[in-house]
């Protein structure tokens, strides 16, 4: 694995049982779609890079949470060190649209004191006929708490990449404000090695701030 | 933990405390390994511990006098710390970091940290009964020794390759019965031992080595197993960076990192989230208890020491570990079914017994071409798969098999946790046993390829390679055996909600 990154962050993945969280998550790193799977056990773990600007790559470590409610009180202690997630819901299933709300409660009162960047992601897209809750309505709620939305198919393979990167932007904005900062024993994001020959030092430490580029 | 309580421990109990120190000399190098194979060839003064105490051993001779002092001095000061650290830290920071400051910090003084490592490791050798590396070393001595009398002579080149290849195959001897060891310790109350003599060793360093407090405070700060491998990784990832930059020949071969490797196998963050799982039961352990009174109290408490004991009495047999066998893995698979009976974690297990059988194949593969080249021209031995990549073949097998063991005790807290069904700490330590056992039979079975396809190798390319591995080895073992302890409170936890249910019905 390509040792030289910017950042990694940290995201977690959130949502009813068989939303397709872990469908999601192997076609944005495997590129693959597996029509069967076993239900999450746990929190299971996947990282890719990802190249937000030219020369600047990210590291995306994954956390992917058991949706199941016999789960739930083990991942609930995996939230603190995520500084990003995914929530995800199903467009064919309205209950898993309903449940958001007590999705981000949760996440917002276990990431305590960090905070967490959300993206609502609405899921199986590609099975319109059978959609239950409405683009309009679902952006209507993600902007209610501030967050964007984004429709995704992991089976067609539809904004898969668009969701994973847009909210790496978001955070990496945010590092680059200062609104993110990196903290010692806080998971959420890490610095990488940027070797001073690429990349001046600035990307790393904020303090100094020229680019040579 | 002073001398004589060593001593006493390792003459009148088993022979497994006495096991525990010889596996030190393994221990010891730890961190200094990673350069030595980054290195590649030029630098011997980062070399392992184990060739270099041999270099040095001309100085210590003759070891029981010039000794007696100065280990003396080595043994006042960990008396009085033994207390502090081994409370919290289980001496883990130690073995993580402080190889990084004999790199960073000690370049200057190598000659006593050298020496005062040899003299750490004979003092707990001698002092355990357990057979003095002389021979060992002496020869090794002598070979340097002829090569630096014979490199001009094309004569003597033949055979100091052979005696070097002699003096490999003593040490991979020496070596293995270390890491057998390793699988031996499981369970039998921690890495107490290697940190007795971790701590000697870190005091002598720190004579000879002003800048080495400052270290040892920041290491301090590094109590979880976790943090211990990644800054590790992190460590490498710099390196590795470093080099893809500075190196200007494209044909260089990677190096295998295990930290990195580990990461990659998601190791990393299992252990992380195993962790994390811990310590809130441990919390919630302690909390009930704060909650109970008088002999309700002391009830659960009973009910948890024995689970605690549980987690403290196991052994294996490293007769068992037998090299000869289980060449395709299925071995292994089976005792990891068996092991897993009624756990419910197929999933995970499959992983692990694919990661043992890759492992197994790429042994099978690594042995073939050379028994036809034995039986072909001998001449032409260049064709042998390079002993680097043996090396690193090993090294990213031992990463991926702990990684995989540590997932698999993740998922184990993840499903013990959630069930509420009762699981046998017994159970588990027989899985530890048997994950130990595997990377035990997979470092011999890769060192020996490495003997083999290493034969017309100097000893100090080979030597390093060979102890990188068991050193990795012993380490992979470690670190399965510290996450077997990681589901200690685990099972506790699981005990109480299930007590907690039997009474509300």
């Amino acid at each position: 694995m390509e040792a030289i990154w910017l950042y990694q962050f940290r995201l977690i993945v959130i949502g009813d049982s068989t939303v397709g969280k872990s469908c999601l998550i192997r076609r944005f790193t495997e590129g693959r779609f597996a029509q069967v799977s076993d239900p999450t056990v746990g929190v299971d773990f996947f990282s890719r890079l990802v190249e937000i600007e030219p020369g600047k790559r990210i590291k995306l470590q994954i956390w992917d949470t058991a949706g199941q409610e016999r789960f739930r009180s083990i991942t609930r202690a995996y939230y603190r060190n995520s500084v990003g997630g995914l929530l995800l819901f199903d467009i064919t299933n309205r209950r898993s649209f309903q449940n958001v709300h007590d999705w981000l409660e949760e996440a917002r009162s276990h990431v305590q004191p960090h905070s967490i960047v959300f993206l609502l992601v609405g899921h199986k897209c590609d099975l319109e006929a059978q959609r239950q809750v409405s683009r309009q309505e679902a952006e209507k709620l993600a902007g209610a708490y501030g967050m964007r939305y984004v429709e995704t198919s992991a089976r067609d393979a539809i904004n898969v990449e668009h969701a994973f990167t847009e909210l790496t932007r978001d955070i990496f904005a945010l590092v680059r404000s200062g609104d993110i900062t990196i903290q010692e024993g806080w998971e959420g994001v890490k610095s990488g090695f940027v070797p001073n020959v690429v990349h001046s030092s600035e990307e790393v430490t904020k303090s100094d701030r020229r680019c040579l580029c | 933990m002073s001398d004589s309580e060593a001593s006493s421990v390792a003459a009148g109990s088993s022979d497994v405390a006495a096991e525990e120190r010889e596996a030190s000399p393994v221990q010891v190098p730890d961190d200094s390994s990673p350069p030595a194979s980054g290195a590649n060839s030029t630098d011997n003064s980062i070399d392992v511990a184990p060739t270099r105490k041999a270099r040095r051993r001309p100085d210590a001779k003759p070891p029981a006098e010039i000794q007696e002092s100065q280990e003396t001095k080595a043994e006042e000061q960990p008396a009085k710390e033994s207390s502090e650290s081994s409370v919290s830290q289980g001496g883990w920071g130690y073995w993580g970091s402080w190889g990084k400051s004999i790199l960073s910090t000690a370049t200057a003084t190598v000659a006593t940290v050298g020496q005062g490592l040899t003299q750490v490791i004979e003092k707990a050798e001698t002092s355990l009964g357990i057979p003095s590396p002389t021979e060992l070393s002496a020869q090794v001595e002598e070979d340097q020794h002829q090569q630096g009398e014979g490199s001009s002579e094309t004569d003597g080149a033949g055979e100091d390759g052979a005696s070097a290849v002699g003096s490999a195959i003593g040490m991979l001897s020496s070596l293995t019965s270390v890491v057998q060891n390793t699988g031996k310790t499981v369970i039998t109350g921690g890495l107490d031992a290697l940190e007795f003599i971790g701590k000697k060793t870190m005091d002598v360093i720190a004579e000879g080595d002003p800048g080495f407090k400052k270290t040892k405070g920041l290491m301090n700060r590094t109590s979880t197993l976790s943090q211990v491998l990644r800054e590790a990784k992190e460590r490498e990832e710099l390196q590795t960076a470093e080099e893809s930059l500075s190196s200007s020949d494209p044909e260089r071969k990677a190096v295998a990192h295990y930290g990195m490797l580990f990461d990659e196998f998601q190791g990393l963050s299992h252990l992380e989230a195993l962790e994390i799982l811990s310590r809130e039961s441990e919390s919630k352990v302690k909390s009930v208890l704060t909650t109970m009174s008088g002999d309700e109290v002391a009830r659960l408490r009973e009910e948890l020491d024995a689970i605690k004991e549980a987690f403290s009495l196991v052994e294996f047999d490293d007769e068992d570990v037998d090299e000869k066998k289980d060449e395709d893995g299925s071995e292994f698979e089976r005792e990891l079914a068996e092991a897993l009976d009624g756990l419910h974690v197929s999933a995970t297990a499959d992983k692990l017994g694919k990661a043992c059988r890759s492992a197994c194949t790429q042994i099978a593969e690594m042995t073939k071409p050379l028994k036809e080249e034995e039986e072909g021209e001998e001449e032409d031995v260049k064709n042998m798969l390079p002993v680097e990549n043996i090396h690193a073949a090993a090294i990213r097998s031992l990463a991926q098999l702990t990684a995989r063991s540590i997932e698999l005790f993740h998922k184990l807290a993840e499903t013990i946790l959630s069930s509420h069904s009762s699981t046998e700490a017994s159970l588990l330590s027989q899985l530890t046993v048997v994950l130990c056992k595997e990377i035990s039979l997979l470092s011999k079975k890769f060192t020996s390829c490495l003997t083999t396809a290493g034969s017309n190798e100097k000893g100090d390319v080979l030597n390093p390679l060979i102890t990188g591995v068991f050193l990795e080895a012993s380490n992979s073992a470690s670190y399965i055996q510290d996450a077997f302890q990681l589901l200690m409170p685990i099972l506790e936890v699981s005990h109480i909600q299930r007590r907690v249910e039997s009474t509300q019905q």
